[in-house]
């Protein structure tokens, strides 16, 4: 996963430069999304790791299932990627454009991880004082989980703040033995 | 040990009391690949260099390489268990082993948990392993000695409090011997002993445990083992564990010696992890800071002032000082004191001991060539008496090397340089000296003022032993007083002189020997 995100950047740099030059991040976000939506489908994945099936070949098929939702830019960013056998990265490619954008957006994808649902005036509620113990707006993704017995779980990239029944009980575990 | 049940329950009560029940804030990232010990991580992005890193399955790792997109982790332990996936939190504490008294008559592994199997080890106190000396206002110089019991060691190559002096020679030459001894004959000096085994088999480990607690001196002793079966991490980091348990007597005002056994395989070890974490290789595929490696370590060994002492105890301790001296064992390789690690750890400490295999196989045990080895600081630290009646014998040696190959024609020899070569004969035996019989400073003195006296000259050469022993038998016996004296104050006076020579007089009369 390094190695690719190293290869990775710098493709995902430039398109996030591009985007944010003819203002289309947006746009770029939801190509990249579905390209890599495509690329990862198990059956284009085979097809693309065939030694049969020719570069032109490959990238006129791609070029065809992406048609309504590429433009001329977008395309020729899949022509590159084929040009340089790079296909493959194209879903670290997209996960590193929306890190970008994040960044330069000033927000953070939260996921917070529940054990009983969220009314709509907590969910709001906790958002304010996570966005002012995070520092940055956020977006909140709200899952379900019983497991957790009790409280939330907050996952903002690489930090945790575990405030579960679970993550203590764990804790305990840990310090009794 | 046996815990009776309200133990454990009070024991229980007690972590629930202290339980923290805060909210559990960290940093969380993926393994990516797990090779050889090592493991990558993705995420992490606040890791520190040194961090402890928890694995699933109480498993700890060390972070060693901070990357763009990944950090390099040591697993300290096994790493069976670990697979891609799983996830690695971040502690926010530099890697910590316990430290204190309680320590002391254990053996402990690299991460300070008990291996004797003599229950757990009760010390609140922790500390990092990795610290920085200390800097030049909190030191002092070096004028304390540290008595190894060895007469050819204490008298021509003395060891001061504080000092580093490099043990060195090829395999199967009596360095961990002088190692042992050395830490025998702290025995009731108050000197905390901390004996790290990097790389050992278990069984020599096992070995060195007991004959110290044969000769009683595991009391004051601590035993850190990363044996050859344990992970390169462990070996890599044994000898800063121990330096760590060692620092802690230091920082209390009180006297530590720790020897590192051997620092040769610890660079091995160190070699592993590096190259597995693909740092680039350098001279004999030593990354590029194995000299950082040992320098860092040695460098905490170190006298400090009483000033210094007070800060860090907080006022508990006034006007004593500490000190931490470092005997580091380097295993050579056919005697080649050039290779890269050798003459690193030679350039950093402040002298060696030099042993050689030809003089062990010759009988000269220990094996301690008198020429190559120096002691750069301890002879402002030797015992008065030692230093006034050793200082002939460094010179009787040498000039005995030189003339020694004329000795088979002694008979066409003139009169004074048989004699030259006939007192270097019998202060060679007279250096000879066993395993587990470290001497005192007054036995040592009456061996010293027998041969610089000329008593030795008329004794066979293969006698020389037997007089010896016989000599101590009768100061022990008649003179206990005198040897108690100069044991007490160490000074070499006119009276004390006179009586040493009346005493061996007297002795000479008896030919008991």
């Amino acid at each position: 996963m390094s190695e690719l995100a190293t290869l990775a950047r710098p493709y995902a740099s430039a398109v996030f430069k591009r985007a944010k030059e003819t203002g289309s991040t947006e746009q770029w976000s939801e190509r990249l999304a579905f390209m890599s939506a495509v690329l990862n489908d198990g059956d284009i994945s085979t097809l693309l790791d065939n030694p049969k099936v020719s570069k032109q070949d490959a990238l006129g098929l791609i070029l065809d299932i992406c048609q309504e939702y590429v433009d001329e830019e977008g395309s020729n960013f899949l022509k590159l990627l084929v040009h340089n056998n790079r296909l493959t990265l194209i879903s670290t490619i997209f996960n590193l454009f929306e890190t970008y954008k994040a960044d330069h957006e000033g927000y953070v994808d939260v996921e917070v991880t529940t054990a009983y649902e969220f009314s709509e005036e907590a969910k709001l509620n906790f958002a304010a004082t996570l966005e002012k113990t995070l520092s940055k707006k956020i977006h909140m993704n709200v899952i379900l989980d019983k497991s957790l017995i009790g409280g939330v779980l907050v996952r903002a990239g690489d930090r945790v703040i575990d405030r579960s029944i679970r993550g203590q009980l764990q804790h305990m575990q840990k310090t009794l033995q | 040990m046996q815990l009776n049940p309200s133990e454990i329950s009070d024991l229980i009560k007690k972590k629930i009391e202290n339980f923290d029940l805060s909210s559990e804030a960290h940093t969380e990232g993926t393994v990516v690949s797990v090779s050889d010990g090592i493991v990558r991580v993705h995420g992490l992005s606040d890791a520190m260099q040194g961090e402890m890193l928890e694995f699933p399955g109480n498993t700890f790792g060390m972070a060693l390489n901070l990357e763009r997109d990944s950090v390099g982790v040591v697993i300290l332990g096994s790493y069976q268990h670990i697979s891609e996936g799983d996830t690695v939190k971040c502690t926010g504490r530099i890697l910590e082993v316990p430290v204190g008294e309680a320590l002391l008559g254990r053996v402990v592994d690299a991460l300070g948990n008990p291996i004797d199997g003599k229950g757990v080890i009760d010390s609140s106190e922790t500390s990092p392993i990795e610290k920085i000396a200390p800097g030049v206002i909190a030191r002092q110089s070096v004028d304390q000695p540290v008595q190894l019991g060895l007469k050819s060691i204490d008298a021509m190559i003395p060891v001061g409090r504080g000092q580093r002096e490099l043990i060195i020679g090829d395999r199967q030459t009596g360095k961990t011997a002088i190692a042992i001894d050395a830490i025998i004959n702290q025995k009731g000096t108050g000197i905390k002993c901390i004996y790290v085994a990097i790389g050992q088999k278990r069984s020599s480990i096992a070995n060195v445990v007991r004959k110290l607690e044969e000769h009683g001196a595991m009391e004051h002793t601590i035993i850190v083992a990363a044996s050859a079966s344990e992970s390169a991490a462990m070996q890599f980091i044994a000898p800063y564990t121990g330096c760590s348990m060692g620092e802690f007597f230091r920082d209390r005002g009180e006297d530590a010696l720790i020897i590192y056994d051997d620092l040769t395989k610890q660079a091995w070890a160190y070699r592993q992890v590096s190259l597995l974490l693909r740092r680039p290789p350098g001279r004999e595929a030593y990354p590029g800071d194995v000299f950082y490696l040992h320098s860092r370590l040695l460098e905490r060994a170190s006298r400090i002032n009483a000033d210094e002492v007070e800060k860090l105890t907080g006022g508990r301790v006034k006007g004593k000082t500490g000190s931490l001296t470092a005997l580091p064992i380097i295993e050579t390789q056919g005697g080649d004191v050039s290779a890269f690690v050798p003459t690193n750890v030679i350039s950093i400490t402040d002298g060696q001991i030099f042993l050689e295999s030809s003089l062990f196989n010759s009988g000269i045990r220990p094996a301690v060539n008198a020429g190559l080895s120096v002691s750069r600081v301890g002879g402002a630290a030797q015992t008065k008496i030692i230093k006034k009646l050793g200082g002939g014998t460094r010179l009787d040696l040498a000039q005995y090397r030189e003339l020694a190959a004329f000795a088979q024609f002694a008979s066409d020899l003139d009169e004074s340089t048989r004699k030259q070569i006939e007192r270097g004969q019998r202060v060679t035996e007279l250096m000879k000296q066993n395993q587990y019989s470290p001497m005192s400073v007054a036995q040592m003195s009456v061996s010293l003022y027998a041969a610089n006296e000329g008593f030795l000259d008329g004794i066979e050469v293969n006698k020389v032993l037997d007089f010896e022993a016989a000599l101590h038998l009768y100061m022990k016996s008649e003179h206990s007083e005198l040897m108690e004296r100069i044991n007490a104050t160490g000074d070499f006076s006119n009276e004390i002189k006179q009586d040493m020579q009346t005493a061996i007089e007297n002795f000479m009369k008896s030919h008991s020997w």
